[in-house]
């Protein structure tokens, strides 16, 4: 088991980053590399569009879907079975499960070929399926990585942006038989050949959706590497988990979204495989899988639905963007984070989805620098929203004792002005670098900041005084 | 209450609280410089992605082309739509089902779209023998390059196979340390024939 998933929960974030920078440093490396790297490719993919007018049109699309959910989620319905795919509403992993035993039960399906869906490991997928005996294998070569490490993603885009080439020549090495010194052709051609045999046994393929199109319905996905394609055509079953708020309503919505998705993520003008998905072959078709299922998850999505605020989250497009830009993400990548999705974006959805007590202190991982929502491709107002799930906690007692006796004495102590005055007075000739050593609330921060001189007089004499 | 009315229930209570978004309508693409025509602009971006471009002027053209190519390969998985007389230009043509044991793929695109170079695969040619083999050649019909992704998707809405595949240039991947790598799983190498 790796360092990072260790104590892997949102709570244990603080010592879990703490820890990632002491122990791991070269994981900051590789993270800050690649982020740098999906930034920069995504500045210039911004540039040769009008990327203001793309985001304003792809907010809309999303914020209209949202504000019509229910109804473009049975017109969906409608659409698949008519298509003649099964269609399955999930309200809990659990749920979801369920459907995969079905599946699993009815097929004797041995091996599943997967493409990587954050939801399924949202719903922990793997675990689930390794516990009916099923052999899961995840085709992406990030998350093939880290399945063989058996850790969890560290980004939404690029699962396994905290592992060197040094860390995936070791790996194949022991695990695939590469040599020590193999180049990345000869280790990615290690992993397809291994892969393929997989892909032609595997009975059952499932994925996630990026897009759902109620009129058609059409689960879209997009990626590089062809293993979505092969997982959603070469198996018997295919079955694709989409969360409830990946509906948009019309089959030619996708073409700003694939697009936007793909410029946002990581600078390309589109993913380079894209697959349209309708349902199971049809008469006409010589291959492609017999069944097909859909499966509809809520998994906490309504509970961060009904919040006036935070529902706007739900406009998200997974596309890693806010991931690649954050100060603070790039320090430690995503495990710190203590699940599924990290950063400023897994910050925002995770107080919904897990319920905030969990999911704290992430709304607090974040300096509010902006930057998140200076690149958001749908524009969620990222840092307003962090600073909505901090007013809540506040407002449903989860703050520390320490916290809210500091408040409580400022409250007080602002509404008497001599003991204001007095309390300003002694601040300013307040020792700083002593006081720090006898409070340990303060060491933190003396440690490495000298605190500047202080004014002989204070703001309000010199307001008094008349300041020029 | 079953899970679907719990869900629908949710999501309408929650909804009416707030106004409607309106729909912005259709997606115009906005760029901020003049596109070049379909054609001339898939070939750019085709190959931008790492992918190549044939272009012939005839279905001779096109034939002498495929022979000469193919001589290099043994064994050929092919699209429904292929015209027959490809089973006289070198490779055996391995069966439905065996498609992975194919060194080259050939399918029809039913389109193309020039602003992101991408080719529109149709479920009803085959999806084996544009998915398994290393080497695929695409056939595509110059007329059917869209200048939009959203006037393809137009083009092809009221007509739906299964699945409908937008393929862009080679597999790649930079999972491996961040080291660009081409044919991880779909094809490394693709080659739009453009007639």
């Amino acid at each position: 088991m790796s360092e990072a998933s260790r104590d892997y929960r949102p709570g244990a974030y603080r010592s879990a980053a703490a820890r990632t920078l002491r122990d791991t440093p070269e994981v900051r490396d590789s993270v800050g590399s690649a982020t740098r790297t999906f930034d920069s490719l995504r500045v210039n993919a911004y540039a040769d569009v009008d990327s203001d007018r793309w985001r304003d049109w792809a907010r809309d699309v999303k914020g209209h879907a949202l504000t019509h959910l229910d109804e473009y989620l049975e017109q969906a319905e409608r659409s698949l079975v008519d298509n003649g795919a099964h269609v399955h509403w999930a309200s809990s992993a659990d749920d979801v499960h369920r459907v995969i035993a079905e599946v699993v039960e009815r097929h004797g399906v041995r091996t599943v070929v997967k493409s990587k869906s954050m939801l399924s490991e949202e719903l922990e997928v793997n675990a689930y399926l390794e516990s009916l005996g099923v052999r899961p294998v995840e085709t992406d070569l990030g998350e093939y990585i880290i399945q063989l490490l058996a850790e969890p993603p560290s980004h939404i885009v690029g699962p396994a942006i905290h592992r060197s080439l040094e860390d995936c020549r070791a790996l194949f090495h022991d695990r695939l038989g590469t040599r020590l010194d193999a180049e990345p052709d000869e280790l990615a051609a290690a992993a397809r050949q291994a892969l393929r045999n997989d892909f032609l046994a595997a009975d059952l393929g499932i994925s996630g959706g990026n897009f759902l199109a109620a009129d058609t319905g059409t689960v879209a996905l997009i990626e590089n590497e062809g293993n979505i394609r092969l997982t959603t055509s070469v198996p018997r079953v295919h079955v694709a988990l989409v969360g409830i708020e990946k509906i948009v309503p019309r089959f030619e919505d996708l073409a700003g979204l694939l697009q936007l998705t793909a410029r946002a993520a990581t600078g390309q003008p589109i993913g380079l495989f894209v697959s349209l998905i309708q349902g199971p072959r049809t008469a006409a078709e010589i291959d492609g899988p017999e069944e097909v299922h859909v499966v509809f998850v809520d998994n906490g999505r309504t509970t961060l639905f009904d919040d006036d605020v935070a529902w706007e989250a739900l406009r998200c497009v997974r596309c890693g963007a806010c991931l690649n830009i954050c100060p603070v993400y790039r320090q430690t990548g995503g495990h710190a984070y203590g699940w599924t999705y990290s950063g400023p974006i897994g910050a925002i959805i995770s107080p919904g989805l897990l319920g905030l007590e969990r999911a704290l202190p992430l709304p607090h991982a974040s300096s509010l620098c902006g930057a998140c929502a200076d690149v958001c491709p749908v524009r969620i107002p990222i840092p307003e929203l962090l600073t909505h799930w901090r007013e809540r906690a506040v407002d449903e007692g989860f703050v520390s004792a320490g916290e809210r006796f500091g408040m409580s004495a400022y409250a007080a102590l602002a509404q008497r002005p001599g003991a204001f005055a007095a309390a300003g007075s002694t601040l300013r000739w307040t020792p700083w670098r002593t006081a720090g050593k006898v409070l340990p609330v303060l060491s933190g921060w003396v440690q490495e900041r000298d605190a500047p001189t202080p004014s002989v007089r204070s703001f309000r004499d010199l307001w008094r005084a008349g300041i020029e | 209450m079953s899970n679907r009315e719990q869900i629908l229930t949710a999501l309408r209570s929650a909804r009416m609280r707030r106004p409607p978004v309106e729909h912005p309508g259709r997606f115009g693409a906005w760029r901020p410089v003049e596109s070049p025509p379909p054609i001339e602009g898939f070939e750019v971006m085709f190959t931008q992605a790492g992918g190549e471009v044939v272009r012939v002027s005839s279905s001779a053209e096109r034939d002498e082309w495929l022979r000469a190519f193919l001589a290099d390969f043994e064994r050929l998985s092919t699209g429904v739509g292929v015209p027959r007389e490809i089973a006289d230009f070198g490779p055996r043509i391995v069966d439905p089902g065996g498609e992975h044991a194919a060194d080259v793929g050939i399918s029809v695109a039913r389109g193309a779209i020039a602003e992101t170079g991408s080719l529109l695969m149709d479920a009803r040619d085959g999806r084996r023998a544009q998915l398994l083999p290393p080497v695929l050649i695409v056939l595509v019909d110059s007329s059917a390059v869209h200048a939009t992704v959203a006037d393809a998707l137009e083009s092809v809405r009221d007509d739906l196979p299964a699945a409908i595949g937008l393929h862009s240039g080679p597999s790649k991947s930079a999972d491996i340390g961040q080291v660009m790598v081409r044919g991880v799983h779909g094809p490394g190498r693709v080659i739009a024939v453009v007639a």
